[in-house]
């Protein structure tokens, strides 16, 4: 079975026409129902992909993640390697508002090292009281940074670094059907404040989602992508050591 | 100088912009291996920073890059279904945990926007207070 599956979709044709498809199906949902958040193209391209494979493998007995990794990806990965470019992208509006990077550099190192830290922190409590055991806390910690760093760091701190990837694409996933809400929700108004929330919480997803929002949010959703990976590779794993993780 | 709009100026063929993009990319990637696997810095980030710098230091133009630059960040979406679809590789993990996982991702994300929003929101409430400037950057 698996010999004849390889010989027809083992190339990239198979991955990239799946991930087309059920994006483009996503979009026109979305639009068909108004916009509602749970027709968000991605979230529907993601569940439908994933039943799509799951279907493939219920109906030839082969496991998903083989399926995933022989049939898929190969496809899959020519257009992740599309966000590499996007990532640097994010470089122009950021050097378009240059002006208030300059003015409030500080300002906004010093939001980055804060906020990580008390979200660390309140995200290790709620960790436990939810009853994750101590390698799922410690996969949880470093999800602010990017996924190539956060994976890493998870591995030092005996975590999971396949949980961290998970929390790192879902974050980007949530923020993106969910970041106006959640902003509209705590009433959160200072544009530089909502900026750098977005590329912490929602990384390069994040940063598109400020830059719907305005030049100023984008930009500084942008530089905190860059600075929370720095800062996340410093406190998370002192902080694991200080509870003994 | 003439303080002509950015529209109005021509953008670079897109070709030249692609190619920009490649070789930043390819000189990052240099960079990034360069740096010890117990502090990794991403390629794409490294990437981020030197054209920041390229266009601060006005070695490049924002017209050069700007046309692909926008393009990609709107495809953004999509060029994301992969990730989505590489959880499929992750149910045996949610099988175990699956929910409150899950359920602890979408507490973290909630914490971590809100945290970092409020902290800036702060400090620069502070600034200003200290410094007596109006920001009407506040009220946009």
């Amino acid at each position: 079975m698996q010999a004849e599956l390889l010989k027809f979709l083992g190339n990239p044709m198979f991955g990239i026409a799946l991930s087309l498809v059920v994006y483009l199906i996503g979009s026109f949902l979305f639009k068909k129902f108004n916009g509602f958040f749970l027709f968000q193209p991605l979230f529907v391209g993601m569940v439908l992909g994933i039943f799509v494979l799951w279907l493939m493998s219920k109906a030839t007995g082969v496991n998903v993640t083989w399926i995933y990794t022989n049939l898929y990806k190969p496809g899959g990965d020519i257009i992740f390697w599309f966000l590499f470019p996007t990532t640097i992208a994010f470089a122009v509006p950021l050097f378009k508002r240059n002006d208030i990077v300059k003015k409030y550099w500080f300002e906004i190192i010093l939001s980055l090292i804060i906020g990580l830290t008390i979200s660390v922190i309140i995200m290790y409590f709620i960790s436990k009281l939810i009853g994750l055991n101590k390698s799922e806390i410690a996969s949880m910690l470093p999800q602010a940074a990017t996924t190539a760093v956060a994976m890493p760091i998870a591995q030092g701190i005996h975590g999971v670094p396949a949980i961290t990837a998970m929390a790192c694409i879902l974050n980007a996933v949530i923020i993106y059907a969910l970041g106006d809400w959640i902003i509209k929700l705590f009433h959160l108004k200072n544009p530089i404040g909502i900026g750098l929330g977005l590329g912490t919480a929602g990384h390069t997803m994040g940063s598109a989602k400020a830059l719907e929002l305005g030049e100023v949010q984008g930009s500084m959703a942008a530089i905190a992508v860059v600075i929370i990976s720095v800062v996340v590779d410093i406190i998370v794993p002192l902080f694991a050591n200080i509870v003994h993780l | 100088m003439n303080n002509k709009k950015e529209t109005t100026k021509k953008a670079a063929p897109l070709l030249t912009q692609l190619g920009i993009f490649g070789v930043i990319l390819f000189v990052s990637s240099l960079i990034s291996a360069l740096f010890p696997a117990n502090f990794p810095v991403p390629t794409p980030v490294i990437g981020l920073v030197i054209l920041y710098l390229l266009l601060t230091f006005k070695i490049i133009k924002p017209e050069q890059v700007e046309k692909v630059g926008s393009f990609f960040i709107g495809i953004l979406g999509f060029l994301f279904v992969p990730s989505g679809i590489q959880l499929a590789a992750s149910l045996d993990i949610m099988k175990h945990s699956g929910v409150k996982l899950v359920i602890m991702i979408i507490i973290s994300t909630v914490v971590m926007l809100v945290s970092v929003a409020l902290v800036a929101t702060f400090l620069i409430w502070a600034r200003n207070k200290i410094f007596g400037k109006k920001e009407d950057l506040d009220k946009e």
